[in-house]
């Protein structure tokens, strides 16, 4: 028992500086990374591209439920967007309120019978209606599919644009995202096939007729805390990954698609309950199994900014759908682990997410277990204990202060000294309990999966009128 | 006596985790105090320049004018740095009469010189840094120092040259950029490439001609595609040659350039290219037949809506519905037909474009139709369905058609 405890405690710090090294080295490259993006950007001036006769177009897919609250504000700020060939989809997925309604009178809607091939699997479409204020949008009403995934289908199959951009109605992209995600694409429209964008926190911000006007920490620690991880995956995490070409997630939030790709492997899964990561996962599949020379970039400027949860309770199931949506991608996909065929996918991005994103809730809680029990035991070094405690703590500080950092030195969105500090204080705070927390969060997630629990549930949110308010 | 690290050093492996320890938290340190002071640094420089781009825009006219001798601000390089910003930002905006005022600034002021040096002398980011602002001023003088730098090993510069040269957007950047796409081929992606050259060949498009023919490969399509966007009424002739060519890309451009040519040597090509075997031909002659707004095209452009493609189809009913003059007579055409997804692509064009009602109401109106006939144009209008009789007709070649989606 003792050798066994002993055992465990030493795999579990090995396991936690792996992870943190791991890290470590996606800080480096994803800092480096950034400042030869930010070189690159001297040389791309946004009005150029805006004026190219050769700026492909772009389909934006905005799947809306219950939103009647903030659609108007939330489709204007979509037609208003920078780029010179744009067509603005909005999906009603069923929704039981005014949504349509709304629709209906802010853009002057009329029903049409609109091209509508179903390529892709959808709950069945109602009505089709193109705007007189605005003949770029068009309204798809459908059924309700009981998934985002199934609202974006329906929304695909309407689409008549090679690249289509996927966003959350009830988030707010900056005026010149759609120039910026561009910019991989127009460099090299053969080979790269999607580009993710970066999330960040809406909460706290404020927002005026569905523009950002000035950007705030938000008050509540949940939501700071998630700041800070938002800029962790986003800034260190899918930077680093990216630039081994090897991104396994674009946020359903917002990220652009070949049309074509996404319609060739069947679109998105509407049983999918992470349903954006399903896609690039298929899609790297899809081409991988086809040979093809091909990339999936990230962008870490365009961006787009959504509202996160507030309460511990929406945080709670929102992370264990995080990694019931981890686990059912991932099972499915486990015969691309270590087959040459499936590349540098199957041989580090995959094994990564397994084993430090699928994985650490059990490692960690069994740690934690462990440790209690050999305390208990009386056969727990305290110096080991303390060391163990020390360095893990110090090494994921400096994590998450580089990420800061990494916001810092590019983008800089938090003007306020306040809120820097706040920021930089939570860095050190996040561990403890909040990180324990998310780790039960995360088993529940799993253990839900393992029960059976499949189903996709939306979250609850506020809206953009709320944000507003605040 | 000994320091900390002799001490630390001295506990042996045991202690890795004791460094390991320090050695994070030294980095939290560090990277904290670095948060700290560069805040502080860049508040104290953005007040400071804020402070001076106040008192230069004060003087901005005396500036440019060169009321203040350039010498005052020319040897500083903060100071320069913003009176290059502000002209270079006031460039893009500015109109004819301001950009020559602004142009002839630079020139005096020796900034174009220095710009042009760096873009010689420098390398890496510096140098792209100048080619791009280089390209900014759309000095024609800049015109050789950027095509040298289109030799550059480094991508990065490559590109930043070409969107200089595409900006300066004059024969001569086009002549430059051509003559290293035949020297080196494509070693650059092909929409940038593209892009400049559309800039740069737009006010003499003829330049292009004899590079498309002798190029090969990819570089013959890049061209035969910038062609297709820059050509004139004037190339009608020479884009003949192309209307036969092997690769379709090229073919395609001949029919996108076509119709910019005018309407009599036109129809018989688009006509033509509009029965192409490729898609993408097709798409581009039915796209040019309907730029031409002629009712002599609504054959081809009927030919287009029962096309296998469902683009063709589409742009086909777009161009079908923009000949408003005539939407009863088209309409009974479209029925003729009998093809339920050419039908369902007009029904969709004619709606985006908010004529049903329109046509409903030439329906009614109309002398040349039957009264029989009039019942059931409009009974398929309501409806969007063929009537049994129509699509039995041709049902074999909608299913054909769907199938060749």
């Amino acid at each position: 028992m003792i050798r066994f405890l002993d055992i465990s405690n030493h795999t579990l710090f090995w396991y936690y500086l792996a992870s943190n090294i791991a890290y470590l080295i996606m800080l480096i490259t994803a800092l480096k990374t950034s400042a030869t993006h930010q070189r690159r950007l001297e040389s791309h001036r946004l009005n150029w591209i805006k004026d190219s006769p050769l700026a492909p177009p772009i389909a934006i897919i905005a799947p809306a439920h219950n939103e009647e609250g903030s659609i108007r504000v939330a489709v204007r700020n979509l037609l208003e967007l920078d780029y010179p060939e744009l067509e603005v989809i909005v999906v009603n997925d069923g929704s039981k309120d005014r949504t349509l309604e709304e629709l209906r009178e802010e853009f002057r809607l009329r029903p049409v019978r609109a091209v509508y091939v179903p390529d892709v699997q959808s709950a069945p479409v109602r009505g089709l209606y193109r705007s007189d204020a605005d003949a770029r949008l068009l309204v798809v009403d459908k059924e309700p599919g009981g998934s985002k995934a199934d609202a974006v289908n329906a929304g695909l199959n309407a689409v008549t644009s090679p690249y289509v951009c996927v966003v959350d109605a009830d988030s707010v992209l900056e005026r010149d995202a759609l120039l910026r995600i561009m910019i991989p694409i127009l460099a090299d429209p053969k080979r790269v096939v999607a580009v993710g964008g970066i999330i960040r926190v809406l909460n706290g911000s404020e927002i005026q007729g569905g523009t950002l006007r000035r950007v705030r920490l938000p008050r509540k620690s949940i939501e700071v805390i998630q700041v800070i991880e938002y800029l962790r995956a986003f800034l260190i995490g899918r930077e680093a990954w990216a630039q081994g070409n090897m991104l396994t997630i674009i946020s359903g939030a917002f990220g652009l698609f070949r049309t074509d790709l996404v319609r060739a492997v069947g679109g998105y899964r509407s049983r999918a309950i992470g349903e954006d990561f399903d896609l690039v996962a298929r899609l790297h599949r899809h081409l991988l199994e086809k040979g093809a020379n091909y990339q999936i970039r990230f962008v870490p400027d365009p961006m787009c900014w959504t509202e996160v949860p507030s309460d511990l309770k929406s945080l709670g199931r929102q992370r264990a759908r995080w990694q019931k949506g981890l686990l059912d991608v991932l099972w499915p996909n486990r015969d691309m682990l270590f087959r040459p065929r499936y590349g540098r996918i199957g041989s580090f991005a995959f094994p990564y997410l397994w084993l430090f994103e699928l994985l650490a809730p059990v490692v960690e809680i069994v740690g934690i277990a462990t440790i209690v029990l050999a305390a208990c035991l009386g056969v727990l070094s305290r110096e080991f204990f303390l060391q163990f405690l020390i360095f893990g703590y110090a090494f994921a500080t400096v994590i998450s202060i580089g990420s800061v950092l990494q916001e810092e030195i590019t983008y800089k969105r938090y003007n306020d000294w306040q809120d820097v500090t706040r920021l930089v204080s939570y860095c050190f705070l996040e561990h403890f309990p909040y990180r324990q927390l998310h780790m039960i969060w995360r088993l529940q997630g799993l253990w839900q999966y393992l029960r059976g629990d499949h189903v996709w549930r939306p979250l609850k949110r506020k809206g953009l009128d709320s944000a507003r308010a605040q | 006596m000994e320091s900390i690290f002799e001490k630390l050093w001295r506990l042996g492996p045991a202690a890795f985790v004791l460094k390991a320890i320090v050695a994070a938290i030294v980095a939290d340190a560090l990277l904290l105090a670095f948060i700290l002071l560069r805040r502080t640094y860049r508040k104290r420089f953005f007040a400071k320049r804020d402070a001076r781009v106040f008192e230069l825009r004060q003087k901005w006219d005396e500036l440019i004018s060169g009321m203040i001798p350039y010498e005052t601000w020319r040897k500083k390089p903060f100071d320069r740095r913003i009176v290059e910003t502000i002209a270079l930002d006031a460039f893009e905006a500015a109109g004819p009469q301001e950009s020559a005022r602004l142009l002839r600034f630079l020139r005096e002021s020796g900034l174009i010189e220095k710009r042009i040096f760096e873009a010689r002398q420098f390398t890496g980011w510096r140098r792209m840094r100048a080619l791009v602002a280089l390209g900014r001023t759309r000095a024609p003088e800049g015109v050789p120092a950027l095509a040298e730098a289109l030799r550059d090993s480094d991508l990065e510069v490559r590109l930043a040259a070409l969107r200089g040269l595409g900006r300066i957007a004059c024969p001569e950047a086009g002549e430059e950029i051509l003559t290293w796409l035949g020297e080196r081929g494509l070693t650059v992606p092909a929409l940038p490439l593209q892009s400049a050259l559309i800039q740069c060949c737009a006010e003499r498009p003829q330049l292009l001609t004899p590079y498309v023919q002798h190029a090969e490969g990819p570089v013959r399509e890049l061209l035969g595609r910038v062609l297709g966007e820059v050509a004139t009424p004037s190339m009608g002739m020479d884009l003949l040659q192309f209307m036969g060519d092997e690769r379709e890309e090229l073919r395609a451009a001949a029919a996108r350039a076509m119709s910019h040519v005018g309407s009599g040597l036109a129809f018989d090509v688009l006509n033509e290219l509009a029965r192409d075997p490729v898609w993408f031909v097709r798409l581009r002659a039915i796209v040019g037949l309907g730029g031409l707004c002629d009712p002599r095209a609504i054959p081809a452009l009927m030919g287009g809506l029962v096309d296998s493609n469902r683009l063709v189809r589409l742009r086909a009913a777009e161009a079908l519905v923009q000949l408003k003059t005539q939407l009863a007579p088209i309409f009974e055409q479209v029925v003729e037909t009998g093809d339920r997804y050419g039908l369902h692509a007009y029904l969709t064009a004619l709606e985006n474009a908010d004529l049903r009602a329109k046509l409903e109401q030439e329906l009614q109106i109309s002398a040349e139709i039957t009264e029989e006939e009039r019942d059931r144009l409009l009974k398929v209008l309501q409806t969007g369905c063929l009537l049994p009789e129509e699509s039995a007709k041709t049902g074999s070649l909608s299913d054909k058609a769907a199938l060749l989606q």
